[in-house]
């Protein structure tokens, strides 16, 4: 039996290779998202341990705030600590280091580095220094309160070169100095495509953060004793009320390779759900050709069982040749998903995020994984229709026809119908009231009783969809409709794939809308401005304070007022809290006041969102303690409350209580109200070149502002739109081989319908408009089930602060149109094989 | 009975179709010569590998000839390209094949029309409807092939190639998967659709009993026609068959 396998296999190549291709495809990405994931690892942690190479001890501040999103906020170092440790015996060198938000702005008055979400942009110190993290690649390390280096990629991305003027904006303003030298960190041009200005310690602390400050020291040994015990003994001598704790550079090394690791997984998550997600669209067309297969084969298959074959020898066959085509498939799937690797790669680096090339990362692990997966996935979905080839009665020899029987049973329509009521059931309770955990599985519920019913539907749903094909393309429209629906299991496995792919696009379509949605509405009432200066740097760094009051005073505004964001403890967690200027705010930011004006801001005092005053049970009046990032405590009075949380979030204070501290003071934006009466261009063209003094910072009108803040959701969507397109190439390649091998079936039909007079024109177009019909009844379902599954998602996140559902009504139109593309794109190969088929050989064919 | 007219429906011209190449070269027709007449049903009888099949296929516009040409209606064949051919397939001429006639996702009433429907063509209902009545299928139409038995299926066969009023109906041994009494039926058919609608009939069979129903046999063996026969019975269809070693 063995032999008949192999022998089955290989005498047909085409549909070997057909069937592998499904395979190929679901295992090539998940081999090829794994390799990816684990190059970035292993060059990020090449960086940092190469970076750290020369440093045996690192001294850094003890008081630290870590808030949401991973964001740690740590306090400075006093920079005459460095003399203390440069004394001790056993130290070669230490050198201080400061890493702060410095932007350089290029030739065109633009500032290099990327928009948006893109890597940081630092300040940082260049010197000579045996541990050093910088090495020059030309030029020498600037020296005095005039001169800068910065990284080799930003050199390369600004035409800057040695001898240059170069402007740079850090939180103290912006400043111009003379470009000394370039460069490198490690052995790459910049590390992981962040910008760097580099300055002498002196000028670093007072143009990036404050004088006397710097962020850590780092410690080359001379070798004479361990680092550990180095590390102890600068501990040691340290004075306790620095607050400092001393770490080896192994420790060091290790800390900052596990933060950029967590940072990586959570991507390499990302990448791994979604090609898993591609597997399991691809299980559905493995299963369709096998399913196909053995259909076709049945005549085949009942021969063997006539001359003595038993029902277990038919389905072993079958298995084996499962397990043949998950090996090769999957072993190919490897291949080809390193390839696609380096096409991400290269992709990375085409965007301008520079990583190392040590090269590919291709783990055993990987390699192992993969061909098991796709094996094991193979065989699964070969399980079902190797037991329905054994079940084949030998009489079935003897049939003219082997036609699937396609009458799907009663018991198909109770589990399908139980399982949606059973789905629908857990929805409805969580929207009563149970936990939102339950969510996922009522929607798997859903989702599975759909599929389950998808040969009962499938065909008077593609029957339906049909009509205008068979109304307006006649008797070959016709044709194609009563082929869609002719085997409504075929019919609904191939519109599978398309239906999960079609259901998450239109999901996650109709989250992001409800998400803009409600993006618009917030800034529409709570912006009242008519311009706004933005910047990219919320986190790292923003706008300097003096923008606002500079703006304050152009006679064309009437009111400009800046708005912060600063990390801080309270009950000893992060929070982020808003700085207002409470004496511009009104009237240009509306937080909703309740009771209170925005004059009762005093330094001393805090606004609270009403829900939170609520939901901790702080009223008017409490008082409360809270952390600076220079880790100074305040007592603040709450002297009001306010309605919109969904900008200015939970915590309101006034901006003058932090100007004297150590805490970065920047905006995140300037809200503008300009006088009324004045022409449009005149104010902006003032605005603008306000604005351009400081070399950052966006000037956009209040319609361009708030489509900014909702564009910003489209880059996500972006990123996820790409994902499924994994999804979306599988099914579609599913469609092709269905198609294909519906049209090996039907040759007999289509030789006696060329030989009474169908042309090759109207062969194509009735396989065409199968194509179409088949992809647009996958598509169909899966809006109405995204659209459910949108739906629930964003009630979901009522909690988070989406309140109301949008449907996507454009988008869904233009999936509409794409599935429509895509079965017509799908129809190219087999309606062109459909019109090779040879008349005589097609008719004689018994 | 001797044609009514002499005017010539189709002609194969010294046709001559080869297989292969060299020492493997085999002939299937060797230099075939032959007139189907108007309002004629001739009969093309031979033993299997004759090449009988190969000539209703040559001149039906289905096989290509290595030499020679298939004439129909006055046009060359081989003149023609792929679209004119199949054009001409569909407007001049009606099959009949032995079996596997019917699109199965048709029904009767379709299937009868699909010549004409695919020519975007309502054609003559008053002939359409003459036709359903002379081959009993008014009660039938609104059935798929699967719901019908053999013997109407193949009625709805030889509806749909008199449907188009073709030229000319070529038919592949269209009684050879029915039993003798349906076989019966579906002939007399084809002969009141020569007699009675004026049609020209060209049948391809090997049973002596059907090539009866016809005016006119010629017979084939080894690529070449041996001879022919007007006015035939099944006894003296019989009688030449074993005078030329059949």
């Amino acid at each position: 039996m063995f032999r008949i396998a192999l022998k089955g296999i290989l005498g047909r190549k085409a549909r070997l290779i057909l069937t592998s291709l499904a395979v190929i495809l679901g295992t090539s990405f998940l081999a090829g998202t794994s390799v990816f994931s684990d190059t970035l690892n292993r060059t990020f942690d090449n960086l940092f341990s190469d970076v750290f190479k020369n440093v045996d001890a690192y001294v850094r501040s003890t008081q630290v705030i870590e808030a949401d999103f991973g964001l740690e906020e740590r306090q400075r170092i006093t920079s005459d600590l460095v003399a203390i440790v440069e004394k001790m015996p056993g130290v070669r060198d230490a050198s201080p280091d400061i890493q702060a938000f410095a932007r350089i702005i290029g030739k065109d008055g633009k500032p290099l580095g990327s928009d948006g979400q893109g890597p940081p942009t630092f300040g940082s110190i260049g010197e000579e220094f045996a541990g050093a993290l910088w090495d020059t690649a030309e030029g020498k390390w600037p020296v005095g309160p005039n001169e800068v280096a910065i990284d080799e990629a930003s050199a390369k991305a600004g035409k800057y070169v040695i001898g240059d003027s170069v402007k740079v904006v850090a939180q103290s303003g912006s400043r111009t100095f003379t470009l000394v030298g370039i460069a490198s960190y490690g052995d790459v041009r910049s590390p992981g495509g962040a910008t760097f200005a580099l300055f002498d310690s002196i000028t670093a602390a007072e143009f990036l953060t404050k004088p006397g400050y710097i962020d850590a020291i780092l410690i080359s040994g001379d070798g004479s004793v361990s680092d550990t015990k180095l590390s102890a003994a600068i501990q040691a001598a340290l004075p306790a009320t620095a607050k400092t704790e001393t770490l080896t550079g192994a420790e060091i090394t290790a800390e900052t390779q596990d933060q950029i690791g967590s940072a990586l997984d959570f991507f390499g998550i990302l990448l791994q759900t979604f090609s898993f997600i591609a597997l399991g669209v691809g299980c559905f067309v493995i299963y369709n050709v096998f399913s196909i297969s053995a259909a076709q084969r049945q005549r085949e298959n009942a021969l063997l069982r006539a001359i003595g074959a038993s029902r277990k020898q038919i389905t072993r066959a079958m298995l084996i040749e499962a397990i043949v085509v998950g090996l090769v498939g999957s072993i190919v799937g490897v291949v080809a998903g390193i390839g696609l690797s380096s096409g991400l790669s290269a992709l990375l680096r085409a965007l301008n995020i520079d990583i190392p090339s040590s090269g590919l990362v291709v783990s055993q692990n990987t390699v192992t994984s993969t061909i098991f997966i796709g094996l094991i996935v193979t065989v699964l979905s070969a399980i079902l229709p190797a037991r329905r080839a054994g079940k084949v009665p030998p009489l079935a020899a003897m049939r003219a026809t082997a036609l699937e029987i396609a009458e799907p049973g009663r018991k198909r329509l109770y589990v399908g119908l139980g399982s949606i009521a059973l789905g629908l059931a857990i929805i409805v309770a969580v929207v009563v009231g149970a936990s939102n955990t339950y969510l996922g599985l009522g929607i798997l519920f859903v989702f599975i009783g759909t599929i389950v019913l998808g040969p009962i539907i499938s065909r008077p749903v593609a029957l339906f969809l049909g009509r205008p094909a068979a109304r307006f393309r006649g008797i070959t429209g016709a044709m194609a409709r009563q082929n869609s629906a002719r085997n409504p299991k075929r019919t609904s496995r191939t519109a599978s794939p398309v239906l999960i792919g079609v259901a998450l696009v239109t999901a996650v379509t109709a989250l992001a809308a409800s998400i803009k949605g409600q993006i618009d509405d917030v800034f529409t009432v709570q912006f009242k401005g008519d311009y706004a200066v933005t910047t990219d740097n919320q986190f790292t760094g923003g706008l300097s304070p003096s923008l606002a009051l500079d703006l304050n005073n152009l006679p064309e505004v009437e009111k400009a007022s800046g708005i912060g964001l600063i990390t801080v403890k309270l009950n000893d967690k992060g929070q982020y809290f808003t700085t207002i200027d409470p004496r511009t705010v009104e009237g240009v930011f509306d937080i909703g006041l309740i009771n209170a004006k925005y004059s009762d801001l005093t330094t001393n005092s805090i606004f609270l969102s009403e829900s939170y005053s609520i939901r901790k049970k702080i009223p008017m009046g409490s008082e409360v303690k809270i952390t600076l990032g220079d880790a100074t405590q305040r007592k603040l009075t709450v002297r009001g409350l306010y309605e919109f949380d969904e900008l200015a979030g939970n915590f309101v204070v006034n901006r003058a209580m932090i100007a004297k501290s150590l805490v970065n003071n920047f905006d995140i934006g300037v809200y503008i109200v300009a006088k009324k009466g004045l022409p449009d261009e005149e104010v902006r063209g003032t605005l603008e070149k306000a604005v351009k003094k400081y070399g950052q910072g966006t000037l956009l009108s209040k319609s361009e502002y708030i489509n900014k803040q909702s564009g910003q959701v489209n880059q996500l969507l972006g990123l996820i739109y790409g994902l499924l397109m994994l999804s979306i190439v599988i099914a579609f390649v599913g469609i092709i081989i269905t198609l294909l091998l519906s049209v090996f079936e039907r040759q007999r039909e289509l030789g006696l319908l060329r030989a009474v007079g169908m042309t090759r024109s109207q062969v194509r177009t009735t396989v065409r408009w199968e194509s179409v019909i088949t992809s647009l009844l996958g598509a169909v379902l899966g809006i109405i089930l995204g659209i459910g599954l949108g739906w629930v998602i964003v009630f979901a996140l009522k909690d988070q602060g989406l309140t109301s559902f949008k449907l996507p009504i454009i988008p869904t139109i233009f999936i509409m149109i794409m599935s429509f593309i895509v079965g017509l794109f799908a129809a190219i190969y087999p309606a062109w094989r459909a019109t090779r088929v040879n008349i005589l050989d097609a008719l004689n064919t018994n | 009975m001797t044609p009514q007219t002499t005017t010539i429906a189709a002609s194969a011209i010294s046709v001559t179709k080869e297989y292969g190449s060299g020492e493997d070269k085999v002939f299937a027709l060797r230099d075939v010569s032959v007139d189907f007449y108007e309002g004629q049903f001739t009969a093309i009888m031979g033993p299997s590998g004759s090449g009988k099949s190969t000539l209703m296929h040559c001149i039906a516009g289905l096989d290509e000839l290595s030499s020679g040409s298939a004439i129909i209606d006055g046009t060359d064949l081989s003149s023609l390209k792929d679209k004119e051919l199949t054009e001409l397939r569909r407007e001049k001429i009606g099959f009949v094949f032995q079996s596997f006639n019917l699109v199965p996702t048709l029904t009767a009433n379709e299937n009868i029309r699909l010549p004409l429907m695919l020519g975007n063509n309502k054609g003559d209902e008053e002939w359409i409807q003459k036709v359903i009545d002379t081959v009993h299928l008014q009660d039938r139409l609104t059935h798929r092939p699967s719901e019908l038995s053999g013997g109407q299926q193949q009625r709805v066969a030889v509806a749909r190639a008199l449907a188009s009023q073709p030229h000319i109906i070529f038919a592949d041994e269209p009684t050879g998967n029915l039993d003798s009494i349906t076989g019966a039926e579906i002939l007399t058919f084809m002969r009141k659709a020569v007699d009675d609608l004026g049609q020209t009939i060209v049948m391809v069979t090997h049973d002596p009993v059907a090539a009866a129903y016809a005016d006119r046999i010629i017979f084939l063996a080894d690529g070449h026609i041996v001879n022919e026969m007007t006015e035939p019975t099944a006894d003296r269809v019989l009688d030449l068959m074993k005078s030329i070693g059949h």
